[in-house]
């Protein structure tokens, strides 16, 4: 059984899954998913497509140069069955897989090693830049307003709310529209009030 | 790297889907830089006999944009556009294969020239030991 790899993402096409593309060179086209058909069809480059196994390489994120990839090739040799060979390859692909996976994971850790230094050094540029939003308001000397003025204010709230018509029982809304303001009636209105 | 987002500019270009169709296929990258850019085969496409088939009787053939053209000064003015520059930008860089996404998975080829050196090597008996060597300090690591 042969498992082929997608021509787009690089990810493993299983037999019975996927699709195939021809081209008129007799160049044959693996695709593990519709998605990656489809991207094949828009042209684009998978180099450039972030997804891709091949933007990965390219691009420095994953190992490209090692000798654990010099194992595995298509020599395209016609090999006599040995079954001691067969039981040395299986082992020492194992073995190969364990040495890959480690170097990977030394490569990744390498590849992360100045993340938090530069972390921190943007942040903390990022707090001197902005450092207005960070500070709490109680601390912006220039609003704090001494106690006595701050009475005063309140004071003056006070009294204007007491101007204001129709909150407090004035002369003018005392006096009833019926009575003549200035009829016979008027000094005893006055002395009334 | 890519772009996010395409630039709404070209409101005209629209029915993708059926641009998308095999039959209007156009010439992939590949096949144009280890094709038709080497020297015999862009004499032969630029000095096409006359086909009453092609457009412009095939006598005016962008080889870099694999397409044909009525005239010769459409051509020109082709050469000057920015889809033609574009193109040419997009030809410098080598262009992907179904070998680079083998290779992606670490899956290389060998047919030739590499089996043969590492065979002499491997007669030489100089460097008959790296792969051994090296699989040593694998294990130390």
């Amino acid at each position: 059984m042969r498992i082929a790899v997608c021509y787009f993402c690089s990810s493993p096409c299983y037999p019975g899954h996927g699709t195939m593309f021809v081209r008129n060179d007799a160049k044959t086209f693996r695709f593990c998913s519709s998605k990656c058909h489809k991207n094949f069809k828009m042209k684009r480059n998978p180099r450039k497509v972030r997804w891709t196994k091949a933007f990965r390489k390219a691009a420095g994120k994953e190992m490209v140069i090692d000798k654990t990839f010099e194992f595995e090739k298509r020599r395209n040799v016609p090999i006599k069955y040995s079954r001691d060979l067969v039981q040395t390859t299986i082992q020492a692909m194992k073995r190969i897989a364990e040495i890959k996976a480690r170097r990977e994971r030394a490569f990744w850790k390498n590849r992360m090693s100045g993340n938090k230094a530069r972390k921190l050094t943007h942040q903390t540029s990022e707090i001197s830049r902005h450092i207005n939003l960070v500070q709490p308001r109680a601390s912006k000397t220039t609003d704090i307003m001494p106690l006595d003025e701050r009475a005063k204010v309140r004071e003056k709230i006070r009294v204007n709310a007491n101007k204001r018509p129709g909150m407090v029982p004035t002369k003018a809304m005392k006096k009833s529209a019926l009575v003549p303001a200035d009829g016979g009636m008027g000094m005893g209105m006055d002395v009334e009030l | 790297m890519g772009r996010q987002r395409r630039s709404r500019v070209h409101k005209a270009q629209r029915d993708v889907h059926r641009a998308a169709r095999t039959r209007v296929r156009t010439r992939d990258l590949d096949l144009i830089q280890h094709n038709d850019l080497q020297p015999e085969e862009r004499a032969k496409l630029e000095n096409q006999p006359i086909d009453e088939e092609k457009p412009g009787l095939g006598q005016h053939y962008c080889v870099e944009c694999a397409k044909y053209y009525e005239t010769d000064i459409a051509l020109k003015t082709h050469r000057k556009t920015k889809v033609h520059r574009r193109r040419l930008k997009d030809l410098r860089d080598p262009a992907y294969t179904i070998e680079e996404s083998e290779r992606a998975v670490g899956l290389g080829r060998d047919n030739g020239k590499d089996r043969i050196n590492a065979e002499i090597n491997a007669k030489v008996g100089d460097k008959a030991g790296e792969a051994v060597q090296d699989a040593k300090m694998a294990d130390a690591a």
